[in-house]
């Protein structure tokens, strides 16, 4: 039963008529085109999907994209635009935080949620901060690395 | 059979009217739903009856005080919420804070955690310990339910077809305790599900006879577990060794995990035999802590008066 649906997506305000049980990792995927969306394991455990939701994280195969409507969605194209998302996204190419690459946009969006509401996290915070987010290919050091990286270098994005 | 349909109402008053007619599934975070009918990589999920999502109602997302003094947390409150609540009591805190990661936290709801009746589930814990109750509401009225009596059973719960949980009431905080403990033994620091957690608070009389204590576990049985003929035990007298094995054995036959039974039970009465010992010494510490002295940073600290 399709229903119309309008919500705010990446700072524009989109409509679309659909299943509201649809996941939103689907609508983005396939309606949207937005692809940095990846689908790891389907169930709200790797965080290869994760986007923001009125600013704060969350696995969008979990979600049915029903329960965005009249909210806020931002996804990995929205937050690398950003100030601080582009800073991130620097400091993850100059840190070699990125092997296969299909974890970074979730991994990306965990950074830049954990930076936003802690711009100087410990490391223990900072593997905190990501623990949502499974990546096979780096053991997690320079990722880690990278995030504290983007945390120097963005001081002042982050602590305003 | 009826047509599937989605609703997705924009007040609380709405959604009681489509549950007292229609027979639907309250969909709150959806990380337990979404899971359990997801078929395969890009199909929607499959539900035999009709949806109603209910995550984003205004009145079921407040936390405040009453006039009772008593914690009120609204049901589609996130994990993430109650563990940023000043206002909520630490226990709780404790719990919300280590449920999944920070994705599922912003999603997964207190509500549904309740109503899930998984013995696993992280917030019953804490609300047995403090005695909280859930309000059910519907177009009829309102009902409040000790959450030990709304959990019947593994997946079984006292709700009717036309109520919802709209709050959880929590009359109880670390404020009314000397001592606290809350531990969550999983199989990593961060992003597990339980394998045992115990919660535990005491509270001491003048002349230090126990005046109030209270344990519960998660993941020792198919439901939550309290009794308070165990804590009964210590309640008027004083703290000695041979009383706090008596609470351990009497507690050990009150549990019954199934997998892994030696290693929940023994790991159970090692936490107990810890608080009971550290507390009978009053430290300065609110917190008693485990033995090796494990900390995640950025957990909730208890209030300070
Ligand atoms: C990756 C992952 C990790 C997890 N880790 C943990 C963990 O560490 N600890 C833990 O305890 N759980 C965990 N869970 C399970 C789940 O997230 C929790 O049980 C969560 O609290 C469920 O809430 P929800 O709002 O998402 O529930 P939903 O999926 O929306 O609903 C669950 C059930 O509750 C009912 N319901 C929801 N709200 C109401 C209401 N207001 N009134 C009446 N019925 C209602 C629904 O109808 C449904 O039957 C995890 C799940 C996932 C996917
Ligand atoms: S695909 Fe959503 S968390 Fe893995
Ligand atoms: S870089 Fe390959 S999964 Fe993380």
């Amino acid at each position: 039963m399709d229903t119309k649906l309008t919500f705010k997506l990446n700072g524009r305000s989109v409509s679309i008529n659909t299943d509201p049980l649809r996941r939103l990792l689907d609508v983005l995927r396939e309606d949207f085109k937005l692809t940095g969306v990846k689908e790891g394991c389907s169930e709200g455990e790797c965080g290869a999907c994760s986007v923001l939701l009125n600013g704060r994280m969350v696995t969008s195969c979990i979600i049915p994209v029903g329960a965005v409507d009249g909210q806020e969605v931002m996804t990995i194209e929205g937050v690398s635009e950003t100030e601080g998302g582009k800073l991130i996204v620097e400091a993850f190419a100059d840190g070699g935080a990125v092997q296969c690459g299909f974890c970074i946009p979730g991994m990306v969006i965990a950074a830049y949620c954990l930076l936003k509401s802690n711009p100087e996290p410990t490391e223990d915070e900072i593997r905190l901060g990501i623990s949502g987010n499974i990546c096979r290919c780096t053991g997690y050091d320079l990722i880690v690395e990278s995030i504290k990286l983007a945390a120097k270098r963005g001081e002042k994005i982050w602590k305003k | 059979m009826e047509e599937v349909k989605t609703y997705i109402p924009s007040t609380l008053k709405e959604a009681l009217e489509i549950k007292s007619k229609v027979d639907c599934i309250a969909l709150a975070g959806g990380s337990d739903l979404m899971v359990a009918h997801k078929r395969t990589l890009g199909l929607t999920p499959k539900f035999d009856k009709s949806v109603m999502i209910i995550r984003n109602l205004k009145e079921l997302r407040n936390i405040y005080i009453n006039e009772r003094g008593e914690c009120c947390i609204g049901s589609c409150c996130t994990s993430a919420e109650i563990a940023e609540s000043p206002l909520c009591p630490w226990h709780l805190r404790q719990a919300a804070s280590r449920m999944g990661a920070v994705g599922l936290r912003n999603s997964a709801t207190i509500g549904g955690n309740i109503a899930n009746a998984s013995p696993k589930g992280d917030t019953p814990g804490p609300l047995y310990l403090l005695d909280a109750r859930v309000k059910l509401s519907s177009v009829d009225g309102e009902r409040e339910v000790p959450v030990s009596d709304f959990i019947i059973k593994f997946r079984t719960i006292d709700l009717r077809s036309d109520e919802l949980i709209t709050e959880i009431i929590v009359p109880l905080s670390e404020d009314d305790f000397d001592y606290i403990f809350w531990h969550k033994v999983g199989t990593r620091k961060a992003n597990a599900i339980s394998k045992i957690t115990l919660s535990q608070a005491i509270k001491f009389n003048k002349d230090d006879t126990v005046g109030d204590y209270r344990v519960s576990a998660t993941a020792t049985g198919a439901k939550t577990n309290r009794s308070r003929d165990v804590e009964s035990i210590l309640i008027g007298k004083k703290i000695t060794p041979e009383l706090i094995e008596d609470v351990i054995k009497a507690f050990d036959a009150v549990i019954s995990p199934r997998a892994m039974p030696e290693f929940r039970r023994e790991a159970t009465r090692r936490m107990i035999r810890r608080f009971l010992t550290e507390s009978s010494k009053h430290p300065k510490d609110k917190v008693i802590d485990t033995y090796d002295g494990y900390h995640v940073t950025g957990q909730p600290e208890p209030r300070r008066k």
